[in-house]
């Protein structure tokens, strides 16, 4: 890999998703997005309650990018384990189809 | 746009997961046939920055938020849709395992509608602007009609799944996509295709694609 001028691209990158994983917490809308709000506007109170009540099929160890307990900081770390969890097995899985090919 | 669980019935979830299979596939068999050396930190990197990014809702008034998506971003920089797909795949595993942003049986729908339609409507329009408009403009172009029409769509899932009502859902999915994908998708899609553009055209062009290795694969294929 070395001599790679694109590991540049990926340092860069790393930084950048790094860098907004930590201004995410702060920065983002605590609104509802568009399918949340579109849900809220359409459907019958009576049904959205029932379907807010659902629980998901599977649950998820930080649900809303959120450690319990953890505040803001839970909040950071939440998103940057997500990062470097998404960076390492995209980068794991090129890695193996390029060996294969 | 990630669809939760409670929102679609498990039959027609199935369903989803059914015709998302494919393209999963196919995405996987552009990765053996086209990812190289080269190619793994670019792709890498792309799906690390759009997973961080996705986790920045931004205001757009009428009390909602949106955020990118990313397919086409992807798409334009492989030349392929299926990067797109495979990215965006990865993406919402994560999210969907570790976050429980988007559901597990409503995975196929979420993969559907982000990483194919909205990878493949985004880069094709991409490609067909490019031509007339210049890079810039069509990767705007591209990415803002990719999210709208895989708003559009996420809309009739919800009607086919008996959660939306069919004209009121168009209608708020439509107008709310409208503005996420002007702001949240064309206008950071646009940017970092430019910033890329000027940064390093090799990575946009054919060159990127048509590198030495590839002939060496391709007859081996």
């Amino acid at each position: 890999m070395s001599g790679n001028s694109n590991m540049k691209f990926l340092y860069a990158g790393i930084a950048i998703a790094l860098l907004l994983s930590i201004l995410a917490p702060f920065l983002a809308s605590p609104d509802p997005d568009g399918l949340e709000s579109a849900a809220g506007g359409v459907i019958e109170e009576s049904k959205m309650s029932e379907l807010e009540e659902m629980e998901p099929a599977v649950s998820s160890p930080m649900p809303d990018y959120a450690i319990e307990g953890m505040g803001k900081s839970g909040e950071i770390m939440a998103i940057a384990i997500g990062t470097i969890a998404v960076l390492a097995i995209s980068f794991g899985l090129g890695k193996v189809f390029n060996k294969k090919a | 746009m990630h669809i939760p669980d409670s929102f679609i019935p498990l039959t027609q979830a199935v369903v989803y997961w059914v015709i998302a299979i494919p393209f999963i596939f196919m995405s996987m068999k552009w990765a053996k046939n086209d990812l190289d050396e080269m190619k793994v930190p670019v792709l890498a990197a792309l799906a690390a920055g759009i997973f961080a990014i996705q986790a920045m809702n931004i205001p757009i008034g009428m009390g909602t938020s949106g955020h990118m998506v990313g397919a086409t971003l992807v798409a334009i920089v492989f030349g392929s849709p299926w990067a797109g797909v495979l990215v965006l795949t990865l993406v919402l595993l994560v999210q969907g395992f570790a976050f429980g942003d988007g559901g597990i049986t409503t995975m196929g729908a979420n993969i559907l509608n982000m990483g194919i339609i909205s990878g493949f409507v985004g880069y094709y329009t991409y490609a067909a602007l490019r031509r007339s408009t210049g890079t810039s403009i069509a990767a705007f172009g591209g990415a803002w009609l990719g999210l709208f029409i895989s708003a559009v769509v996420c809309a009739v899932q919800m009607w086919i799944a008996g959660t939306f009502p069919l004209v009121p859902g168009l209608i708020a999915m439509g107008t709310y996509h409208l503005i996420i994908g002007f702001i949240g998708e064309g206008l950071i899609t646009a940017v970092v295709i430019t910033a890329i553009a000027k940064s390093r055209p090799d990575l946009l062009e054919d060159s990127f694609t048509a590198r030495p290795e590839k002939s060496k694969k391709e007859a081996h294929a």
